[in-house]
């Protein structure tokens, strides 16, 4: 037996443990590996390893408390605001585990942008609350910082409303406005990954699907993981889709397969609405 | 429906119930209705009758001294010549004093609890903030008069003096015996009083911003002191500014432990460290000895209604800067 097929052998072997999808995609934004959460002495995610490919939209779905969100949250490291929230593992993130200690979160946050269920607009001006994040890392004139704000805010569809308005309040905007003013505040600081925690949930159809639109544009882009409740959103944006359930990941494909033919029973009776 | 009830004959309706009915409700439904209105318009008549007696009271050393009875210097109960400047100048000094330090210390303490203590330490200190905004301000006063007072005569005033003596800017505001009393001394009590209730009130403030803005904030990179500054205070400001008035309100009026650390000295000087007297101080001091009639507890009763005015003054104020013109 010559060493080339002994590593022919291993890597077949991983091939097979790790989803094909994935392993097709030339490019891996992040690479979750024998993740595990705990909730101070709950145990909220259990060996999960799965990858997001790069500039592609991942939708995780599964009933509440299944630990989607729980995920999303790790990539951004938000559960070290509270004490008591650990995780074990690795996420690879650009080379590195981000799980580490010594990780400069600032910067971390700054790479991976985050979008939550309801618009959380800054009490200050809309210009201000794009300028507000992009201070926090660059520092550019205003010159530069007026062509920033016109950029992303013209991504999000949102300039044309709101160019005459920069320095009203970002609070006296619509609820789809407001969320697209934050998906704006997100992508300002030139993120590569951006999260969205069930972004539509608090928004009309109609709001919804400018942001679904917005996202179609963005994966162009940016590596997108959204967590959703809403199956119909999962398969109209994402390219891989994500089941979970009582903290473990029961199945991950390509949106297609997954939801015309799923491999689990699980995720079949999920998905067609038989429970959750 | 009305309609539908005229035109029946009378005995169907009292069969349906509908006009028994309507009379058995309206019995207690008035009375609650009156209780409560009654009870609401008796903030009213209190409110009225406190500015109407202390104003009435207060007519005689009005009239007496004119309007600059609010500005003269002096208080000489022998020549019997009283002017409010030295209690009101005690009482807004000691205020801000007060205020100034209790205000970082409870935006600090609030801030800690809500967004950075682990959750059982924070429980055990909000418990402790909320005892001692229940402690008496006797206990304050007596607390102030054995450790406040001789800390500031042995420690404070001798390394001030020592050091400061000779600095123009800070010379005038340290000059005087080492007494330990004074507006100094009663701002720090004022500020130790004041800080847990404005701490309970910033922190129910500060609790109900959502998780979801802060964690936006943080989100985009930005540190503890990004977020408390750009986005925490903004978000609190009206609910700050209540806590700020609530705390003055308290130190405005605050009688006993002032009265034990103040020093009790009608006179006026910017010196922050030689015996003053507040207008709650002097009230309480000399009321017992004020004959009725007298225009000496009129001037008292004058005091007390300039304090009034204080107070509406600082809660006026508080509305202009909340940007509440209501």
């Amino acid at each position: 037996m010559t060493p080339g097929t002994t590593q022919g052998m291993i890597q077949d072997s991983m091939m097979t443990e790790t989803d094909p999808q994935a392993a097709k995609s030339p490019e891996v934004a992040l690479a979750v590996r024998n993740l595990n959460f705990y909730y101070g002495e709950n145990h909220a995610l259990h060996d999960i390893s799965v990858d997001f490919p790069a500039r592609r939209v991942t939708a995780m779905i599964g009933p509440s408390g299944c630990g989607k969100s729980t995920l999303l949250r790790i990539f951004n490291r938000m559960y070290d605001l509270y004490p008591g929230q650990r995780a074990t593992g690795e996420v690879i993130f650009d080379g590195r585990n981000i799980l580490e200690h010594d990780l400069d979160l600032n910067i971390l946050r700054a790479r991976v942008g985050m979008v939550f269920q309801k618009p959380t607009p800054f009490p200050m001006s809309i210009y201000d609350n794009i300028a507000f994040g992009v201070r926090l890392h660059e520092k550019m004139n205003k010159a530069d910082m007026d062509a920033r704000v016109q950029d992303v805010l013209t991504r999000v569809a949102l300039w044309n409303e709101v160019r005459d308005r920069l320095n009203a309040p970002a609070s006296g905007l619509s609820g789809g406005q407001q969320q697209r003013l934050c998906i704006a505040r997100s992508i300002a600081t030139r993120p590569e990954v951006l999260l969205l925690d069930e972004p539509t949930s608090a928004l009309d159809p109609i709001s919804t699907a400018r942001i679904e639109e917005l996202l179609d544009e963005l994966k162009e882009e940016f590596t997108i993981a959204i967590v959703t409740h809403n199956m119909q959103q999962a398969a109209r944006c994402a390219d891989q889709v994500a089941f979970f359930y009582m903290g473990r990941l029961i199945e991950v494909d390509s949106a297609d397969r997954m939801f015309t033919n799923p491999k689990q029973q699980q995720t079949q009776d999920y998905i067609t609405g038989r429970f959750g | 429906m009305t309609l539908a009830t005229a035109t029946q004959p009378k005995e169907a309706r009292d069969k349906a119930g509908v006009s028994r009915s309507g009379s058995r409700r309206s019995g207690p439904d008035t009375a609650f209705h009156l209780l409560v209105a009654a009870s609401a318009l008796l903030v009213l008549v209190v409110l009225g009758g406190l500015v109407l007696l202390m104003g009435v009271g207060g007519s005689l050393a009005f009239r007496t001294f004119g309007l600059g009875f609010a500005f003269h210097d002096v208080w000489n109960p022998v020549a019997d010549l009283y002017g409010a400047w030295a209690p009101l100048f005690g009482t807004i000094v000691s205020t801000l004093i007060g205020v100034a330090i209790a205000l970082p210390l409870a935006f600090g303490t609030a801030f800690w609890l809500t967004a950075m203590a682990p959750p059982r330490i924070a429980a055990i200190v909000g418990t402790a903030v909320q005892l001692l905004a229940a402690v008496p301000s006797i206990i304050f006063g007596m607390w102030g008069f054995f450790t406040i007072v001789p800390f500031m005569a042995r420690t404070v005033q001798p390394f001030l003096t020592h050091h400061f003596k000779h600095v123009p800017g800070i010379r005038f505001i340290i000059h005087g015996a080492p007494f330990g009393t004074g507006l100094m001394t009663a701002g720090l009590v004022l500020a130790v009083m004041i800080a847990p209730f404005m701490t309970a009130v910033m922190r129910d403030v500060f609790a109900a911003m959502p998780a979801m803005l802060r964690e936006s904030a943080y989100g985009l990179g930005a540190t503890r002191w990004d977020v408390m500054w750009k986005v925490v205070v903004p978000w609190s400001r009206t609910g700050m500014i209540g806590a700020i008035v609530l705390g003055m309100g308290r130190a405005l009026g605050e009688t006993m432990a002032v009265t034990f650390v103040i020093g009790n000295v009608t006179a006026v000087g910017w010196s922050l460290f030689a015996p003053r007297s507040t207008v709650a101080s002097l009230i309480a001091l000399q009321f017992p000895e004020s004959p009725a009639g007298s225009l000496r507890l009129s001037a008292l009763l004058a005091l007390g209604f300039i304090l009034m005015l204080l107070s509406f003054a600082s809660l006026a104020l508080a509305r202009m800067l909340r940007g509440d013109t209501k």
